[in-house]
């Protein structure tokens, strides 16, 4: 919405995540029930989203200029995330064990899937639909979608795009800490994974359209199942699928399925 | 033959008509002025007939070949240009790089990898030639973009004489210039046309008293309809276009 | 002219770094020559045409993998050859994806080029038959102009023989790119950065000369791959990964692209800073992450702007 490309939010999914484990293992090890190690990771995620502000004001001081800049800091906080991981929780995988199997699995026929999991996915779509519904029916949601479409003309009307830019970077900031948290339980934290998230996650915007929430929501649809299907098929085409795709996209309909085509 | 011919275009954006059953023929040897007043459809008529924009029915042809939508390239190639309503220059390149360009492509030469260009001696001829044709010499090393506006526009309209093209088209080439350049920008683009071989020039102007001192033929535009195409003193005569698109004023001071 | 003293001086003291300094530096100085060529190219598609490619490093690996694969793979060693073969291999796969990307701009031609880039590099790490997965192909060390240098062992002949082919291979790439820039073509190009409506309408096609920008970057980009494998040794997946290509814009800003000789700078500087700070400390891409931001924000002409903004430039 805002326009930037933010390679960095890969590395919030990161942080997120590494700090998620941290923090519940701290919890648990404290002696909070088990079952709650959801709201915990939440929480950290949550807490964690106040880095977004101190990022925010950094990419504002280059928001008028090329998008390769643009590209290239985010790219730099790429790097130095990498490391401020590194240097807190070192480079061997992070993982929770099996806490998550505290909610019990669930029987599908042939299918076991941990209740977590099918949790996991809830959120995911509880969340999507709560950020459609903040941006269709509130104020806020209306200020920022004016923003993206014509940025001068919302000034104009006195809408103080700082603080704006300033919140929706957060919130986005905050999504990526939370998922990042909440992903834990079934992987693992792993050092390259902000990195090999910002692939999956450009793949996902390119299908689904920059610019659309709705595309956001069915493009990661599309390529968390095309990944799944790949894996169990043919293993070597997992990620090559994924980009062929991408470049599909690109080619055919550059706007995404559902974006809107502004270049 | 019609060096230009349009027939019945029409074009629509959306639910938009901009323009609804043009047609025209543009002759060898004429000076044509397209007025009419703002969102009649004259720049829109300019991009369809330089083959920019394909228009939604009727057909364009330059020299008998149909140039529908064929693109801004091929046009240049086939002898139409064109200059625009803003300013649209190379603000990097100097004004000798900027003629340059135009004289290579007209040369076939753009795509010379390996050849060194400032060995080149016919280009830097051309380039100089159609510099002083518009008083530019001066200003051969200077980036486009210290020009003062009456210069750029010149630089613009040079640009599109340096590609000896057949037909110019000229989008409002005297717009946010001073009365006094303006007849100056008026003149030296006849001396340069005429100097080059242009064999018609077809302008969209607002300026009536350009219009009226220049034009062999005026096409008055209106709501996207052709109201009349005739000589400046048939347009004059026509009270319709008069009241609609000239203005009582300028007839007078005219008649 | 940068002046040609300066140009005179650094060839010199480039050519007597193996005699003058430790071996180390010298085989430092060999992926500063492949780095450099493959920037040249880069420089090109960006600087002049204002084209950001990020997925140069596609390009970057397919050179070395084309050179290992011929020299491992079929035992082809003469390097001539190999450049020639992995030139060849550049522009045969640059021609399906630059038709591609080069109908788009600005954003939307990085995130493909980002996405062939990847593409390459799952390709690469996946098919473990064909590509030798993530272990690489192995490159052999390969004759050049007919010389094995068998009696030297392999500091002796990186620092020797290919360090001096290397140089000479840096220079020659740059006086072609020079002629490219200043040639009718370069202007062209030039124009087509500036205005891209315009040039159209002064018959300039777009498009096309576009695709020869990006063609001419992927040759380059593949020559200077072909050197980088030989001191390793090895042609690995992670040459096209797209932070490699990230690294590769990282270079060409730190030294000032839309300047000529900035993209050799910035390969210089970047080389041996790395080497510097990966000797401080672990984190360094902490530091390095900091400098790009830095540069970004403040210096985003790059160190050529501190020299002299009018040096080199293609006016």
């Amino acid at each position: 919405m805002q326009k930037i490309l933010n390679l960095a939010c890969g590395s919030f999914y990161a942080l997120g995540a590494y700090f998620g484990v941290s923090a519940v293992r701290w919890a648990l090890g404290a002696g909070v029930p088990a079952p709650l190690f959801v709201a915990v990771l939440v929480g950290s995620g949550l807490a964690l989203s106040v880095i977004g502000p101190l990022i925010e004001r950094i990419l504002r001081t280059i928001y008028g200029r090329d998008e390769s800049l643009q590209l290239l800091l985010t790219f730099a906080l790429v790097l130095m995330f990498e490391d401020v991981i590194r240097f807190f929780w070192g480079t061997a995988p992070q993982q929770l064990g099996g806490v998550y199997l505290v909610y019990g699995q669930v029987h599908l026929g042939s299918l076991t899937i941990p209740v977590y999991n099918l949790i996991v996915i809830l959120a995911g779509g509880a969340v999507a639909a709560l950020m459609g519904w903040v941006l269709a029916r509130t104020r806020f949601g209306r200020i920022v979608r004016a923003t993206a479409e014509n940025r001068e003309m919302s000034e104009a009307l006195g809408v103080d795009i700082a603080r704006v830019y300033a919140r929706v970077f957060t919130l986005g900031t905050a999504l990526g800490t939370v998922g990042g948290a909440l992903v834990i339980p079934a992987t693992a934290a792993m050092t390259g994974m902000g990195i090999e998230l910002i692939v999956e996650a450009f793949a996902v915007v390119v299908i689904g359209g920059l610019g659309s929430m709705r595309g956001a929501f069915v493009g990661a649809l599309i390529v968390g199942v095309l990944e799944a299907v790949a894996i169990a098929t043919y293993p070597e085409l997992e990620m090559l699928a994924v980009y062929a795709i991408v470049i599909a996209v690109l080619v055919l309909r550059p706007a995404g399925l559902l974006g809107k085509a502004t270049a | 033959m019609a060096l230009l011919e349009a027939h019945a275009i029409r074009k629509l954006h959306g639910s938009v008509i901009a323009l609804d059953g043009v047609s025209l023929a543009i002759r060898e040897g004429e000076f044509v002025s397209v007025i009419g007043p703002n969102g009649a459809g004259k720049t829109t008529l300019v991009n369809v007939l330089t083959g920019l924009v394909p228009p939604t029915s009727g057909t364009v042809k330059f020299k008998g070949r149909d140039i529908a939508g064929i693109g801004p390239v091929r046009l240049a190639r086939l002898g139409m240009a064109r200059s625009f309503q803003l300013v649209n220059v190379f603000a990097g390149l100097t004004v000798a790089e900027t003629l340059a360009v135009p004289v290579l492509s007209r040369l076939g030469r753009g795509g010379r990898v390996l050849a060194a260009l400032a060995r080149d001696a016919e280009v830097h001829a051309e380039v100089a030639e159609v510099a002083a044709l518009f008083g530019l010499t001066d200003a051969l090393g200077r980036p486009a973009r210290t020009l003062p506006h009456g210069d750029r526009k010149l630089l613009d309209v040079a640009s599109a004489v340096a590609l000896h093209p057949e037909i110019i088209l000229l989008d409002e080439p005297t717009s946010g210039v001073g009365t006094r350049d303006k007849t100056a920008i008026m003149e030296v683009l006849v001396g340069a046309a005429r100097r080059i071989g242009i064999k018609a020039i077809i302008q969209v102007e607002h300026d009536m008293d350009i219009v009226f001192g220049y034009s062999g033929r005026i096409i008055a535009l209106h709501e996207g309809r052709v109201l009349a195409d005739s000589t400046p003193d048939g347009i004059l005569a026509d009270a319709q276009v008069v009241a609609a698109v000239v203005g009582k004023r300028v007839s007078d001071a005219h008649r | 002219m940068i002046g040609r003293a300066a140009l005179v001086l650094a060839l010199a003291g480039a050519a007597l770094v193996p005699v003058a300094v430790r071996d180390y530096y010298a085989t430092l100085m060999l992926p500063f020559f492949g780095y450099g060529i493959a920037l040249l190219g880069l420089n090109l598609l960006f600087g002049y045409a204002g084209l950001l490619s990020f997925g140069h490093a596609l390009f970057v690996a397919v050179g070395a993998y084309t050179a290992a694969t011929l020299s491992s793979g079929f035992g082809l060693l003469h390097f001539e050859l190999i450049l020639l073969a992995s030139a060849l291999v550049a522009l045969l796969a640059a021609i399906p994806v630059g038709l591609l990307c080069v109908r788009y701009v600005r954003i939307y031609f990085g995130m493909l080029t980002l996405a062939f880039g990847m593409l390459f590099y799952s390709f690469l790490y996946k098919f473990y038959n064909l590509t030798g997965g993530d272990e690489g192909i192995r490159m052999l060390r390969p004759k050049l102009l007919g010389a094995a240098f068998g009696n030297l062992d392999k500091v002796g002949f990186l620092t020797g023989p290919y360090y001096y082919y290397s140089l000479a291979l840096l220079v020659v790439a740059t006086a072609v790119m020079w002629r490219i820039v200043r040639s009718p073509f370069g202007l062209c190009l030039r124009a087509i950065r500036e205005n891209p409506e315009k040039a159209e309408c002064v018959g300039v096609s777009v498009r096309r000369y576009r695709l020869y920008a990006f063609l001419i970057a992927a040759v380059f980009g593949a020559v200077g791959g072909t050197l980088l494998a030989v001191p390793t040794g090895l042609a690995d997946p992670l040459l096209a990964y797209w932070t490699h290509s990230g690294n590769l814009v990282f270079m060409l800003l730190l030294g000032g692209f839309a300047n000529f000789f900035g993209p050799i700078l910035g390969a210089f500087v970047f080389i041996f800073l790395q080497d510097q700070v990966m000797s401080l400390t672990q984190y360094w891409r902490f530091v390095f992450g900091a400098i790009l931001a830095l540069l970004v924000i403040f210096f985003p002409r790059g160190l050529m702007g501190f020299v002299g903004g009018r040096v080199g430039t293609g006016a």
